[in-house]
C-alpha cells in the first residue's frame, strides 16, 4: 500500500481556530447580524478586468475575490487551505495531487459545480493565467470522478501547493464553456457569495448577494481567502472614486461606507470622528528601489553599495507612506516564519554621506546620468522617487527622475536601456513567502535585467528543499547574498490606512476586502 | 487718403508709410499708457515677472528641499505659505513655480506666434495652399478646447517641452487663422495693391507690409495665448502630464494639495492664487492692448 | 436652407479625416501598449507577445489604420481592450454626462454671464459696475479645476450642502443628478460667464448708444423697457456666435472637470485609456468628441443663420 500524506480538512479546522484566536474572535461578543443594505466600498482606480485568473492587478482583486472562488487558499496565518477542494491527498513520490472536490456547489447561473469545470478552468489558467509560472509544475490534469481531479506534476515540487494557492491571480474556478473564452470575454459567473451584477467603468462595479451560495461548513467563520463566508448585505457596491480628497469627503458625509486605502493624515485627522472607523492594515507591503544591473552607472556593484549606504531610509518612508512605516533591513517581515535577524542589517538605514561618496570614487563613478523611473499612478512610488532622488543629488549623483504613468514604467522597466533605478512597492510577493518573492527576482525575467547567478542557484535550493527549516537556512543564505551584490533595496515597509463607517460592521482588514461577513447595523 | 496720393514711386511710398507708422507707434503708446485697465494689468504682470526673475534671490528656502519633520505644516512666520507633504516650503515653492509658468508659457507664445504666422501667411498668400492648411487647422481645431493638448502631452510623456509642443500644436490653428485673415485683408488695402502695382517684391510686400499690418491683432491674441497657456500647464501639470516632480510647477503643487484639502488647504490655495494673479493680468493687458489697436471697438467704447 | 446644411456638413468630412489621423499619431507617439495592463507587471515577453498577436498590434502601423478605416466605413469604431465593450457603446454610454455637464455649464455662464452684463451696462461706471466686471475677470482669470477643489472643500466637505463627486443618472433621480451636477457645472461655467458678461456689457453698451434707443428714450419710453425690448436682444446677437466656440471650451473643459468630481464622462474616458493604452478607445473617444463639437458648431450656423439671413447668403 502506498503511502500518501494527506491534507484533510481537519487538520486545517485547528489552525483556522488559532487564527480566530488571535485575532480576538473568539473571545468577542456575539453580535446580531442584520442582513440587508447596500455596501459602497470606494477604491481608486477601475479594475482592469474582472476575468479574476488574467490579472494581478489589486484593483480587480478586491472585487473578483468576493465574486470567485478558488480550489485553495491562503488561511489568515498564510497556509493553504482547500476552499472549494475538499481535500488534497499527495502521492508519496510528490508527483500526484489527488484533489476531490466540495459538493453542492453552486455557479452563480444556477449550475453545479464539477470536475469538469475544474479542469477547463485550470487549462485556461495554463493559457492566459497572469502568474503561469505557479501551474507550470503541471504535467496533466485529468478528471478522475465526477467530482475529483487528479494533477500530475513534472518532478516533485514541495512548494506547489503554496504557489497554487497564490491569491496574485487566483486560479479561480469558473463554469466549463466561460472558461472557453478567450480573457476578458466571458461573463463573470463564479461561486463566491456575492454575484456580479453590472461594471459601469469609471463608475462602479455592482454586486448582488447569491442567495444559493454553498458555504463551507468545515470552518466557523472566515478564515483567510476561505472559511465559512456569508452573505448578509444585499448589494455590494465598489465605487471607483480616484481623487482621496473625494472619497473622503464621501465617506464624511455618509455617503460610502468603506474606503480601500485613504492617506494617513487624513485617518490621524478622523481618529476623532465618531461616525468612522479607522483601520490600520500593517505591514501591507515592502518599499523597494530596484537597480538596472546592465545600464551604467549601476551595473556596478560599487556604485549600487554607495546608493545603498547613502540613503537615509527614514526619511524615504516617512515621506512616501505619510508617516505609517517601519524600518526593517529583513527580506520578509519581522518575527514571520522566515525572518532571518540581524544579516544585513549594518547596511541599512545608514545614511553616510562621506562614506558613500568614498564608495562613488571607489566605483569610479564620472557623473553619469542616474534615471529614476517611478510612477505618478501609486503615489508613494513617486514620492520616494523623487526624496531617492534628491538625497543621491547630494552625495553627488546625477539623478534625473522619469515620472510616467503605470503602464509606461512597467514598459520602461522590461528594457535593457533607459533607466538605472525603480521604486517598486511589493504588496503580495512578501505576503506569499520567500519562494514568491525571490522568484521575482531570478531568471530571465529578473526585475534587475542582468540576473546574480549566485541568486538563481539559491532560488533553485529554496523551492526543492523540502523541510520548512531547510528553507528557512537557505533563505538565510539569500538574504545574506542580498546585501551582498545590491541588486536591490529594501528601504522600508508601508501600511495601507483603510477606514468605514462606524455602522459598518465585521470588517476586518485583508489582503482585499472582505464584503462578506460584514453587514450593517441599522440606527 | 494721403498714402494713395502720395504714391507716385514706391521710395515716396514707404517714406510715406513709414512717417504715417512712427506717428502711429507713439500714439498707440500713449493710448496704452493711458488706458486703466493695461495699467493695472501692467503691474501685476511686471511683479510675476520680476518674482520670476529673481526667484532665487526672494525665495526663502530652497523649493525642492525635504523635510520629514515639518510635513504638513500650516502657515506660520518660519513658512508663510506653510509646507506640503515632502515638508517643503509652499511659498518657496509657488515663487519658482511663477518661473515655470512664465517660461513654459514664454515659450509657447514665441513657438505659438513663429509657426501661426508662418502657416498663416503661407495660407493668406500662397492660394493653392489655402485650402489644405486650413481644413488642418480646422482639424486641429475640431478637438474641443485642450483635450488636444491633454492627449499629446499625455502621449508624449510628461515634461516641460513636450508640454510646450503639445500647447503650441493646440494653439497655432487659430493664431494661425487671424493672420490669414488679416493677410487677406491687407493684401487688398489700396496702399498695398498699389505697391503690388508699382512692381514691389514678394518679401517686401510680405515684411514691410503684411507682416506689420497683421501685427496688432497677432499681438492682442498672443497675449490671451500666454494667459491660456498659463492655465493650461496648469491643466497638464495638474493631470500629471506636465513637467514631472519634483518641479515645482504651479499645477504640480495643486496636484499635490488636492489629497489634503482638508487638512492641508494652504497646498493648493496659493499656487491657485499665483495662477491667477498672472492670468488676470494678462487680461488686462490683452484688454488694453485690443482696445487700442481696434478702431471700431475703440469707437464703441467713445460713444458709450 | 438645405444647401447650406448640407455644404456645412459635406465640410465636416475633411476634417474629421484629420482628427481621425491626428488620433492615430498619438497612439503611435504612446509608448508601451496595453499588453501589460492586460496580462499583470511580471508577465512574461511570451504572453504578451500574444496578446498583441490576438490585438493585431504587432501588424505595421499603416495596416492597423486601413482596417480601422475600413470598419468605420462600415460604422463600426472597434472593441475596447480592457472594458469588455464596444467602443460606439463605451462612448455613447458616457456622452450624456459629459454633455449635460457641458449643457448646464453653458446655460449657466449664458444666465449668470448676461445677468453680470446687464447690470454693469445699465449701472455704467458705478460700483455695481466695477463688482460685476472684476468678478467676470475673476472668473476668467482663476483656473476652473482649482475653482472647482475650492468649491469642494467649501459646499461639499464643509456646508456639506453636494456630493463631492460621483453621478447619479437622471434616469435614477432628478434631485440626485441636479446634485450631483451643480458644482461641477459651476466650475465649469465660471471662465465662459467672464466672456459672457464682458461681451453682454460691451454689446449693450454700443446698443444703447446708438441713434432707435436714443429716440425710445427721447420719447419717454420706460428705461427698463428699452433695456429688455430693444437693447438686450440686439445685444444678445453676438453671443450666439459664441456659443459654438464656448461649447468646444466647455466639453474640452469638461475633462478636468470630471476627473474632479470623478464623473463617468468622455474626457475621463479618453483619458484613462491613454493611461492604459486602449487605442480603440483612444480613436473612438478622440473622433466621437470631435464630431460631437463639429455637429453643435452646425447647429449654432444653422441658428445663426436662421436668424440673420446675411450670414446665409455670405456662405
Amino acid at each position: 500500500m502506498a503511502k500518501t500524506s494527506s491534507l484533510k480538512r481537519a487538520g486545517y479546522l485547528c489552525t483556522g481556530l488559532v487564527a480566530a484566536a488571535l485575532m480576538g474572535l473568539a473571545a468577542a461578543p456575539v453580535q446580531a447580524q442584520t442582513a440587508g443594505g447596500d455596501l459602497v466600498v470606494v477604491q481608486s482606480s477601475n479594475p482592469p478586468s474582472l476575468d479574476a485568473m488574467v490579472t494581478s492587478s489589486q484593483a480587480s482583486r478586491n472585487i473578483t475575490m468576493n465574486i470567485y472562488e478558488p480550489l485553495f487558499g491562503f488561511s489568515e496565518d498564510i497556509r493553504p487551505i482547500p476552499i472549494l477542494a475538499e481535500s488534497v491527498e499527495i502521492s508519496e513520490d510528490g508527483t500526484s495531487y489527488r484533489i476531490p472536490l466540495r459538493e453542492g456547489v453552486k455557479f452563480h447561473n444556477g449550475d453545479e459545480m464539477t470536475a469538469e469545470d475544474v479542469k477547463a478552468s485550470l487549462e485556461r489558467y495554463q493559457e492566459h493565467g497572469a502568474t503561469q509560472s505557479m501551474l507550470e509544475p503541471i504535467a496533466s490534469i485529468e478528471v478522475t470522478g465526477p467530482l475529483e481531479v487528479t494533477l500530475t506534476l513534472k518532478e516533485p515540487t514541495p512548494t506547489f501547493l503554496e504557489a497554487f494557492a497564490s491569491p496574485r491571480a487566483p486560479a479561480v474556478i469558473i463554469p466549463e464553456e466561460e472558461a472557453a473564452k478567450a480573457p476578458n470575454e466571458i461573463s463573470f459567473i463564479g461561486t463566491g457569495p456575492y454575484k456580479f451584477v453590472e461594471y459601469v467603468p469609471d463608475s462602479h462595479v455592482k454586486l448582488e448577494r447569491f442567495d444559493e451560495y454553498s458555504a463551507d461548513t468545515d470552518h466557523e467563520g472566515i478564515d483567510g481567502f476561505g472559511g465559512k463566508k456569508t452573505a448578509y448585505l444585499d448589494t455590494v457596491t465598489f465605487r471607483v472614486i480616484p481623487e482621496p480628497g473625494a472619497a473622503v469627503a464621501a465617506l464624511e458625509t455618509g455617503e460610502v461606507h468603506l474606503l480601500e486605502q485613504l492617506p494617513v493624515p487624513t485617518a490621524r485627522r478622523l481618529a476623532s470622528n465618531d461616525d468612522i472607523e479607522i483601520y490600520e492594515n500593517m505591514p501591507w507591503a515592502f518599499m523597494t528601489f530596484i537597480f538596472n544591473m546592465k545600464e551604467a552607472p549601476s551595473d556596478n556593484p560599487k556604485f549600487r553599495e554607495a546608493v545603498q549606504i547613502a540613503l537615509n531610509n527614514e526619511e524615504i518612508m516617512a515621506i512616501a507612506t505619510e508617516g505609517l512605516f517601519n524600518l526593517y533591513h529583513g527580506w520578509m517581515y519581522e518575527g514571520s516564519t522566515y525572518d532571518a535577524g540581524d544579516v544585513g542589517k549594518e547596511y541599512y538605514n545608514v545614511a553616510d554621506t562621506e562614506r558613500a561618496k568614498a564608495l562613488l570614487e571607489e566605483a569610479g563613478y564620472n557623473n553619469e546620468e542616474f534615471s529614476i523611473l517611478t510612477d505618478s499612478t501609486i503615489p508613494e512610488h513617486g514620492k520616494a522617487g523623487v526624496v531617492i532622488g534628491e538625497q543621491l543629488k547630494a552625495i553627488g549623483i546625477n539623478a534625473v527622475i522619469n515620472q510616467v504613468d503605470w503602464p509606461t514604467a512597467l514598459k520602461i522597466r522590461l528594457q535593457d536601456e533607459g533607466w538605472n533605478g525603480w521604486t517598486l512597492m511589493m504588496g503580495i510577493e512578501p505576503y506569499l513567502g520567500p519562494a514568491a518573492l525571490i522568484s521575482a527576482l531570478t531568471g530571465e525575467a529578473a526585475h534587475f535585467r542582468d540576473s546574480d547567478e549566485e541568486l538563481d542557484a539559491l532560488y533553485q535550493e529554496l523551492i526543492s528543499t523540502d523541510s520548512e527549516e531547510g528553507r528557512k537556512a537557505v533563505f538565510e543564505k539569500i538574504q545574506k547574498r542580498m546585501y551582498e551584490f545590491f541588486g536591490i533595496i529594501k528601504v522600508g515597509e508601508t501600511g495601507l490606512m483603510q477606514a468605514s463607517r462606524a455602522n459598518v460592521e465585521g470588517f476586518k482588514p485583508f489582503r482585499f476586502p472582505r464584503v462578506y461577513d460584514v453587514w450593517l447595523e441599522q440606527n | 487718403m494721403t498714402v494713395e496720393e502720395a504714391a507716385e514711386t514706391p521710395e515716396a511710398l514707404e517714406r510715406e508709410v513709414a512717417r504715417a507708422r512712427r506717428r502711429g507707434i507713439v500714439r498707440f503708446f500713449g493710448r496704452l499708457a493711458a488706458h486703466r485697465s493695461f495699467r493695472v494689468g501692467f503691474a501685476l504682470f511686471f511683479l510675476i515677472v520680476l518674482t520670476a526673475v529673481f526667484a532665487d534671490l526672494i525665495a526663502p528656502y530652497e523649493p525642492n528641499k525635504n523635510n520629514y519633520r515639518s510635513l504638513l505644516a500650516p502657515p506660520s512666520m518660519k513658512h508663510w505659505f506653510g509646507t506640503d507633504g515632502y515638508g517643503r516650503d509652499i511659498l518657496s515653492r509657488v515663487i519658482h513655480g511663477t518661473r515655470i509658468s512664465l517660461g513654459i508659457g514664454i515659450s509657447v507664445v514665441v513657438m505659438t506666434g513663429v509657426f501661426g504666422v508662418f502657416l498663416g501667411m503661407l495660407a493668406g498668400y500662397v492660394r493653392w495652399l489655402d485650402n489644405l492648411l486650413m481644413r488642418v487647422m480646422d482639424g486641429l481645431m475640431a478637438f474641443p478646447g485642450v483635450l488636444l493638448a491633454i492627449a499629446l502631452a499625455a502621449a508624449l510623456g510628461p515634461s516641460a517641452l513636450n508640454a510646450v509642443i503639445a500647447l503650441t500644436v493646440t494653439f497655432t490653428p487659430r493664431t494661425a487663422r487671424i493672420v490669414r485673415s488679416s493677410v487677406l485683408v491687407i493684401r487688398a488695402l489700396p496702399y498695398v495693391e498699389a505697391a503690388v502695382a508699382v512692381g514691389a517684391g514678394h518679401g517686401r510686400i510680405i515684411f514691410r507690409y503684411i507682416l506689420v499690418n497683421a501685427l496688432s491683432p497677432l499681438i492682442v491674441q498672443l497675449t490671451f495665448v500666454f494667459a491660456v497657456s498659463i492655465l493650461a500647464e496648469a491643466i497638464l501639470s495638474f493631470l500629471g502630464v506636465g513637467p514631472p516632480p519634483p518641479a515645482p510647477s504651479l499645477g504640480n503643487i495643486i496636484a499635490e494639495g488636492r489629497t489634503y484639502l482638508q487638512e492641508a488647504g494652504w497646498i493648493a490655495f496659493f499656487p491657485g492664487i499665483a495662477i491667477a494673479a498672472a492670468v488676470l493680468g494678462l487680461n488686462l493687458m490683452g484688454d488694453g492692448l485690443r482696445d487700442v489697436t481696434d478702431p471700431q471697438l475703440r469707437q464703441g467704447r467713445e460713444a458709450g | 436652407m438645405i444647401s447650406f446644411l448640407v455644404r456645412r456638413l459635406l465640410s465636416a468630412i475633411p476634417v474629421l479625416i484629420v482628427v481621425s489621423l491626428v488620433s492615430f499619431i498619438i497612439i503611435a507617439i504612446v509608448p508601451g501598449d496595453v499588453t501589460a495592463e492586460l496580462a499583470g507587471s511580471d508577465s512574461t515577453e511570451a504572453q504578451r507577445a500574444e496578446i498583441r498577436e490576438r490585438l493585431g498590434l504587432d501588424r505595421p502601423m499603416i495596416e492597423q489604420a486601413v482596417r480601422w478605416y475600413g470598419r468605420l466605413l462600415s460604422g463600426d469604431l472597434g472593441q475596447s481592450y480592457l472594458l469588455n465593450m464596444s467602443v460606439t457603446d463605451a462612448v455613447l454610454e458616457r456622452l450624456p454626462v459629459t454633455l449635460s455637464l457641458a449643457g448646464i455649464a453653458l446655460v449657466l455662464a449664458i444666465v449668470l454671464g448676461v445677468l453680470l452684463g446687464i447690470v454693469s451696462a445699465i449701472r455704467h461706471d458705478s460700483w455695481l459696475d466695477q463688482g460685476s466686471m472684476s468678478l467676470a475677470l475673476f472668473g476668467l482669470s482663476v483656473p476652473d479645476f482649482w475653482f472647482a477643489l475650492i468649491l469642494i472643500s467649501v459646499f461639499s466637505v464643509g456646508l456639506g450642502w453636494f456630493p463631492t463627486g460621483g453621478y447619479v443618472p437622471l434616469s435614477e433621480s432628478l434631485f440626485g443628478w441636479a446634485r450631483s451636477m451643480t458644482l461641477p457645472a459651476l466650475a465649469l461655467a465660471i471662465t465662459q460667464m467672464g466672456v459672457v458678461a464682458r461681451m453682454t456689457r460691451s454689446s449693450m453698451l454700443e446698443v444703447m448708444s446708438q441713434d432707435y434707443i436714443r429716440t425710445a428714450r427721447a420719447k419717454g419710453m420706460r428705461s427698463h423697457t428699452i433695456i429688455f425690448k430693444h437693447a438686450l436682444r440686439n445685444a444678445l446677437v453676438p453671443i450666439v456666435t459664441v456659443v459654438g466656440v464656448m461649447t468646444g471650451v466647455l466639453l474640452g473643459g469638461a475633462v478636468v472637470i470630471e476627473q474632479v468630481f470623478s464623473l463617468p464622462g468622455v474626457g475621463r474616458l479618453i483619458i484613462g485609456a491613454i493611461q492604459r493604452r486602449d487605442y480603440p478607445i483612444i480613436q473612438g473617444g478622440l473622433l466621437i468628441t470631435a464630431a460631437t463639437f463639429v455637429f453643435v458648431n452646425i447647429l449654432v450656423d444653422l441658428a445663426y443663420g436662421w436668424l440673420d439671413p446675411r450670414v446665409r447668403d455670405d456662405r
